[in-house]
């Protein structure tokens, strides 16, 4: 008995010494300061949502690209507030708006001064500027337009729309692209960045001469102020539309302020190679061309180089990245990437830099939707990628995955003001993630 | 007597070969109806599906339910599916993405395409 005794409090001392260590070993994550993320659904059974805004109080403005703008207050009711054409069951629609592939209704975005003026931003492709501009894919068809929007103080209506921007350009025909439906590389987030001012993201429209054309807005990201003029601090090259911030990009669908200087990065997708993050430099050049006889290269099928040199087939990504650079560097300003994917292209999407301390060690890194599309041997990866960028904007440090235990083509990124990651996807679903210390 | 045996072997022989003939019929028949019945309930769901999730799934989405600029392909009937599949198949442009369809198309043998065109019909989308 007394054997037993001693033996016993031999055990319970052995779990008191190694015990503790064991437990520390199991909550390790703790102690690096690594959350704990999880996902719930908000909303599911929407039609293509492309993009969301909140209010301080939690209340949710979202777009489906072919329906149109709606608000989910903060006691979960959802109000449908104008739709693009024909689209059902909302209070007010624009018959002038309409989608067409990667084209509709896109970003949204409240006005700095939400609380005192109600004013809300909507990008939207819009037939009412095509004027005779639209006979042909080669001309300058401007079908994309930000409205201003009043919204009712019961969030049940929206009114006074202005057309701040009315000539974003738009493309209107089928051409012989691999992806060369009307509506594509439409561009299309809405920000707000410091100092209140409108960030506009945009693509090149399959135009080959668009993201290096210094008055044509397509392929482009636009700083200007909530009566659409231009930011007086711009500073584009001389001639240049003063609205134009920085120019020379493919198709700009991601674009968020780093929380620790303000600076904008945007993520575009790459055309079969390198998607990139760049760290905007005010007038920069992003360094996509897919101009014909530029860069060395010959005609291209409708004038446009972008899925040279061998759009119909997969091949090795590198060759393609050499012939057509999403980043040429025979640019003197241009703005080098400070990621590239691996030099893969898998449509990223959106992009947000995580505020707030419980996302622990990747508080202030930049989440990037990743719709996962893989042609010609690149891997498919649907995802959201959490990136550690370099403080001087030109490289990074890490990429992890977020360990989400699903995938989905997530379209849209936001933070909300609890401190979440909010993601729309393309299934339909729109996920509130959380992370906890 | 010689010619009276040939002529009994004879009818032996043809009598056998009917019994031969009638039995290939048979088995012919049930051939062809095998055949049938395989063509009209074509493809294997099962494969279908896990075929479809190696890379469809990456643009047409969950179950063909269409994402983004990519249409909805599921709920047709299984000879629609099998004929767009197979024209792709076969390089022919239909529509402004068939460059991506022609490439994904190409390396697709016609047990797949039934089989995908099976677990198409009747796919649906649940979010799980």
């Amino acid at each position: 008995m007394k054997q037993l005794g001693k033996l016993f409090s031999t055990v319970i001392a052995s779990a008191m010494i190694f015990g503790l260590p064991s437990h520390a070993h199991a909550d390790n994550h703790k102690a690096m300061d690594v959350p704990t993320i999880k996902a719930s659904v908000v909303m599911s059974g929407l039609e293509n949502p492309w993009d969301m805004a909140f209010l301080p109080d939690g209340t949710m403005f979202f777009t489906e690209k072919c329906k149109g703008l709606s608000v989910r207050t903060k006691n979960g009711t959802v109000n449908a507030l104008y739709g693009i054409k024909d689209s059902k069951g909302y209070r007010d629609s624009g018959s002038d708006l309409f989608c067409e592939g990667q084209a509709g209704m896109l970003g949204v975005v409240p006005d700095i001064n939400f609380a005192k003026n109600r004013t809300l931003y909507v990008y939207s492709s819009s037939t009412k500027y095509h004027g005779s501009g639209c006979k042909t894919n080669f001309e300058k068809c401007n079908g994309n337009i930000v409205m201003r929007f009043k919204v009712g103080n019961d969030l049940k209506s929206v009114s006074d729309r202005t057309d701040i921007v009315t000539d974003i350009q738009y493309k209107p025909f089928e051409s012989n692209q691999p992806f060369g439906g009307p509506g594509a590389h439409n561009g299309g987030r809405l920000r707000v960045g410091p100092g209140g001012f409108l960030w506009v993201t945009g693509g090149d429209r399959h135009r080959g001469i668009c993201p290096q054309d210094g008055q044509l807005l397509c392929g482009k990201v636009l700083r200007i102020d909530g009566d659409g003029n231009a930011h007086p601090d711009n500073n584009p090259p001389a001639g240049f539309d003063k609205r134009i911030y920085t120019y020379g990009h493919r198709n700009v669908q991601g674009i968020d302020f780093r929380p620790s200087d303000g600076r904008a990065f945007t993520s575009e997708h790459g055309p079969w190679h390198n998607d990139e993050i760049t760290a905007l430099v005010n007038g920069g050049n992003a360094g996509w061309d897919p101009a014909e006889k530029r860069g060395g290269r010959g005609a291209c099928p409708d004038m446009y180089c972008g899925y040279e040199p061998n759009q119909k087939e997969g091949m090795n990504p590198a060759i393609r990245a050499a012939y057509t650079p999403m980043s040429d560097t025979r640019f003197k300003d241009l703005m080098p990437a400070a990621w590239n994917n691996n030099g893969y292209s898998q449509g990223t999407g959106s992009a947000a830099f995580l505020r707030g301390s419980n996302w622990g060690i990747y508080e202030g890194r930049l989440t990037v939707g990743i719709m996962g599309i893989g042609f010609g041997g690149t891997p498919p990866g649907s995802r959201i990628d959490i990136i550690d960028i370099r403080p001087d904007g030109l490289g990074i440090s890490s990429v992890v995955r977020m360990p989400l235990e699903f995938s989905k083509r997530f379209r849209g990124l936001v933070m909300g003001p609890d401190n979440a990651l909010y993601a729309a996807t393309d299934e339909g679903e729109i996920y509130r993630i959380t992370a906890e210390m | 007597m010689e010619n009276k045996k040939h002529n009994r072997l004879y009818a032996i022989f043809l009598s056998r070969e009917r019994i031969g003939m009638i039995r290939l019929a048979k088995a012919m028949l049930l051939l062809s109806l095998l055949n049938f019945s395989g063509y009209a309930w074509s493809g294997d769901k099962a494969a279908g599906e896990a075929r479809y999730n190696q890379s469809c799934i990456n643009c047409h989405g969950p179950a063909g339910k269409g994402v983004a600029s990519y249409p909805k392909i599921s709920g047709n009937e299984v000879s629609y599916t099998k004929s767009k599949l197979e024209t792709y198949r076969d390089g022919i442009r239909v529509g402004p993405n068939s460059d991506l369809m022609i490439m994904m198309a190409k390396p697709l043998t016609d047990e797949e395409i039934a089989n995908l065109a099976a677990y198409l019909k009747d796919a649906k989308y649940e979010n799980k």
